[in-house]
């Protein structure tokens, strides 16, 4: 059997997934060839300790770009994140430090506070129709012009060590163990629950050995995954959230009538509308989840740095539209996916901690990543055949 | 060698090994107009891409002789060269630009130092529009003031300034008036006498009959025949096409009319932009259980826009009273309307039928989501047995359930959009233009649909400006003409002249007809 070079092709955009894997793959395979280090005993990349500095990295950017797929695929765009997350993480860091808030407290009410704000964005987009470009644009000023008024533009440290376990912290060995058993279980009840629907409505299911096969797959990559992190210090606090809001969106995305409206939003809204769906309500709630992924990422980012500084998240908004792109969001709504989004954080978080390992200047570091996200989209373009003459 | 001026011999095009077209001939004479006729999905516009090298020469296997010669293009700029030039089902007009700079777009005139020659490029483009007899137009304006049939002929002066041999007009009535058409199909015409030749693909059979001298016939992408348009006529037409005898193009099914269901009272919408302008003036109807209420008129007679305040998609200013089984509603949303049990297809299935990168079955839930959701969440297994009954039902052509609908044909994508607005279980559903664009077979299984519909006690609104339609499906049929309604007519030997007198709002002879019009110029 040959592939040609069709083949290829087809698979790359039915799969779209697995040509992002492989890119990963590559990245990884050339960033550990690089930093190959016959005195230290191998890779300094590919290590756990690495490894799990990386996905703690991504986590901040992972969280946005999840609530981001959603608003780009609704045919809209946030370029106020940025500024939003630096707030909320402001707003933390003044209860935290200053007025000396328990944890519970500050998280509810800077939630609430993402929520209002993303609200209020939504609003104005989906019920006064001001274009989400000059919205988020203005709310990417202010809400930024409000970090430095609320800090005074200096940093506001020390934060509480309750604080800073959410983005420090790393969750003990036993729990991490529990907790890839507990997804696999899950994972073993929904597949099953799956097929014995499917066959009472009559639907064709898949083979025993290719299910079992399927989970097995599924089992080896969850504990690759837990052992990894375990080999270092535990699975970190950020890296729990970003998986939980994975899971979360994607049911969203696939298993609620929210999601599915939110794809036909962008793909035709006079359509959606036409069919008795309240479209500017769906708009609207993107945004709010928007807002709520800011509180997330803010507090997390309050935490990491324990400190509230002025120029927290400052351009987060360019890398988690940057990720949404290069896991294969379309910028014409509609199209997108959580976990590519996710994916496509991993291959920027990789090229950023690959070449600061190596030592290259941080000028360089933003021109390759530039030229990834065209190449990426440009691969995308290509791959599902949609070049113009 | 011959006296054709295109010959296409034995053209096979294939999609990842799946033949669209396979072995079509077609010959073209100058001066000569073909008709081009098939079912939607039959071929045809996959014939025209290879023949204007949408699909350029290589891609495809056979071969084009023009002027004798083989053509070999590589894009559709050397066919537009050699002379082809082919006009498309959309209208291509950049909108913001004028008339004639949409005309001479790509071929600007240039003076000395380079830049555009506006005098140039406007005298040419006024001569133009002479020719066709469309002096009225001012082509220093944008082409967004003009309507529909005039941007069609704007079309038609861009392939005459490109020196045309061979016209290509795919469909190109479908949204033009009964008026604008005639000048259209009288131009062709004069075209023809002067040696110009031309392709008309059309479904609106009696077009063809009336311009085509010669007809060709595909189906499922392969050659069914060719004859001179003298030996044939349009049910002729219709059987080489669907490959069976249509006896009954409306296949009339009895159904009892019950008691009032819905009533509108003093409906009036006015214009979006132009908010004096009523676009809706003071229409009043009732419509009973299982009756066939079919609504007549000119394009801008104002039936669509009526259909949208009743269904609550009106964007201008209204008013007017809505009741349902007496008691009086209120509509401020299509999804008041959906669910109330007020259900609606739209015209421009494109823009507000479907949406294209989702699934057919998506689609054809989106109406009711809601029910196949348990604790918030939606039970895919529900839903997909769900989607495979509607797709049977409705007899929809797809490969897979959840293939994107955009890359269904025309009339298996307004199945499903009807399916859509069928799930909700509506008591009244209103229908604007629902054949539009789609081909027989399918315009014959919405019929058969209409009319079971009725006998289910449904009470069916079907706007259409296609008359023969209307009077072999409605029970009733309302007439609207200017926003108004002209006429209220039970479907018992009425006729096309009737409805059109009516929907003119004028007496029937042409003396009745040249003293209003000189009244309402004088006015």
């Amino acid at each position: 059997m040959t592939l040609t070079k069709k083949d290829v092709r087809k698979f790359l955009s039915e799969y779209k997934i697995v040509a992002l894997l492989i890119v990963i793959a590559i990245i990884w395979v050339f960033f550990g060839y690089l930093t190959y280090d016959s005195e230290l005993g191998g890779s300094q990349f590919l290590t756990p300790r690495n490894f799990s500095n990386l996905l703690r990295q991504m986590a901040i950017t992972g969280m946005l770009a999840s609530a981001m797929v959603f608003v780009i695929v609704a045919g809209e765009i946030d370029l106020s994140v940025g500024s939003l997350l630096g707030l909320l993480g402001g707003i933390a860091a003044v209860l935290d430090v200053t007025y000396s808030w328990p944890l519970w407290a500050t998280i509810v009410l800077v939630i609430a506070m993402g929520l209002f704000f993303g609200l209020m964005v939504g609003w104005l987009t989906a019920y006064l129709g001001i274009p989400s470009f000059i919205v988020t644009l203005g709310g990417q000023l202010a809400f930024r012009g409000m970090v430095l008024g609320l800090t005074g533009g200096i940093t506001i440290a020390p934060v509480s060590p309750d604080l800073k376990f959410i983005g420090q912290g790393y969750l003990p060995e036993l729990v991490g163990d529990a907790g890839g058993v507990l997804l696999f279980l899950v994972l073993v009840f929904l597949a099953f629950r799956t097929r014995m629907n499917r066959q009472k409505h009559n639907l064709a299911v898949s083979t025993m050995p290719a299910e079992v096969g399927r989970l097995l797959f599924a089992g080896l990559i969850i504990l690759g995954f837990v052992l990894t992190l375990n080999d270092y210090q535990g699975v970190p606090v950020p890296v729990l959230v970003l998986l939980i809001i994975l899971a979360v969106f994607t049911i969203i995305g696939n298993k609620t009538t929210f999601g599915r409206h939110i794809y036909a939003v962008g793909s035709n809204m006079e359509a959606t509308r036409l069919s008795g769906v309240n479209v500017a309500y769906v708009k609207m709630m993107v945004f709010a989840l928007m807002g709520l992924m800011c509180a997330f990422a803010g507090l997390t980012t309050t935490a990491r740095l324990a400190a509230g500084t002025p120029s927290a998240g400052f351009g987060n908004e360019l890398d988690a539209i940057a990720s949404c792109f290069i896991g294969g969001t379309s910028m014409r709504g509609g199209v997108g996916s959580v976990s590519g989004a996710l994916v496509g954080a991993v291959i920027m978080a990789s090229l950023d901690n690959g070449m600061s390992m190596m030592g290259i200047d941080t000028f360089w570091q933003q021109i390759v990543k530039g030229i990834i996200l065209v190449a990426a989209v440009y691969m995308d373009i290509v791959s599902s055949g949609n070049q113009r003459g | 060698m011959s006296d054709y001026l295109l010959e296409m011999h034995d053209i096979t095009k294939d999609f990842n090994g799946v033949k669209a077209i396979d072995g079509i001939h077609l010959q073209v004479r100058r001066g000569e107009c073909v008709g081009l006729c098939g079912e939607n999905g039959a071929g045809k516009s996959t014939l025209m891409k290879v023949l204007s090298a949408v699909y350029p020469y290589g891609t495809w296997s056979g071969q084009i002789l023009w002027e004798g010669k083989e053509l070999k293009a590589r894009n559709i700029r050397e066919t537009e060269e050699a002379g082809i030039v082919i006009i498309h089902q959309e209208l291509m007009m950049v909108p913001h630009l004028t008339v004639a700079e949409n005309i001479f777009l790509g071929s600007e005139p240039r003076n000395k130092a380079g830049f555009i020659d506006y005098d140039l490029m406007n005298a040419q483009a006024e001569k133009l529009m002479a020719r066709l007899k469309m002096s009225d137009i001012n082509v220093a304006l944008p082409v967004y003031n003009y309507s529909g049939g005039k941007q069609q002929l704007v079309e038609i002066a861009k392939a005459l300034n490109k020196n045309a041999k061979l016209l290509i007009l795919d469909e190109p009535t479908s949204a033009l008036t009964t008026a604008e058409t005639k000048t259209l199909l009288d131009l062709i015409k004069e075209f023809k006498a002067n040696g110009m030749a031309c392709v008309y693909i059309s479904h609106k059979l009696d077009e063809v009959a009336e311009i085509a001298d010669t007809v060709t016939v595909i189906r499922d992408g392969t050659h069914i025949g060719t004859q001179p348009m003298a030996e044939l006529d349009t049910n002729k037409i219709i059987t080489m096409m669907v490959g069976r005898e249509m006896k009954n193009l409306f296949p009339r099914e009895a159904h009892t009319i019950g008691d009032v269901v819905f009533e509108a009272k003093n409906i009036s919408c006015w214009d979006v932009t132009n908010r004096e302008r009523k676009v809706v003036d003071n229409v009043s109807f009732e419509i009973r259980k299982g009756e066939i209420l079919g609504v007549a008129g000119l394009v801008g007679a104002g039936r669509t826009e009526l259909a949208c305040k009743l269904f609550g998609c009106w964007n201008g200013d209204h008013e007017g009273r809505i009741f349902l089984d007496g008691t009086e509603i209120s509509v401020r949303a299509p999804r008041d309307a959906v669910r109330l049990g007020i259900c609606m297809v739209p015209e421009d299935r494109k823009r507000h039928g479907i949406v294209p990168l989702m699934g057919v079955g998506y689609n054809i839930t989106m109406s009711v989501l809601k029910r196949y959701t348990s604790g918030g969440f939606i039970q895919s297994e529900a839903e997909l047995a769900e989607i495979q009954n509607q797709i049977i039902r409705m007899k929809v052509k797809t490969a897979e359930p959840l293939l994107p609908i955009a890359s269904l044909s025309g009339g298996n994508q307004q199945k499903a959009v009807v399916a859509k607005m069928l799930l909700p279980e509506p008591k009244v559903l209103i229908l604007d233009e629902p054949t539009r664009g789609i081909d027989v077979g399918a315009k014959y299984e919405i019929y058969k649909l209409i009319f079971e519909l009725a006998k289910q006690g449904v009470a069916v609104l079907m706007i259409s400006s296609e008359m023969p339609e209307v009077l072999g499906i409605a029970d009733r049929v309302l007439v609207m003409g200017e926003g108004k309604l002209r006429g209220n007519f039970v479907n018992e030997g009425l006729t096309q002249e009737k409805v059109l007198a009516a929907a003119i709002g004028q007496p029937t002879t042409d003396d009745g007809l040249k003293l209003s019009l000189h009244k309402n110029a004088g006015a």
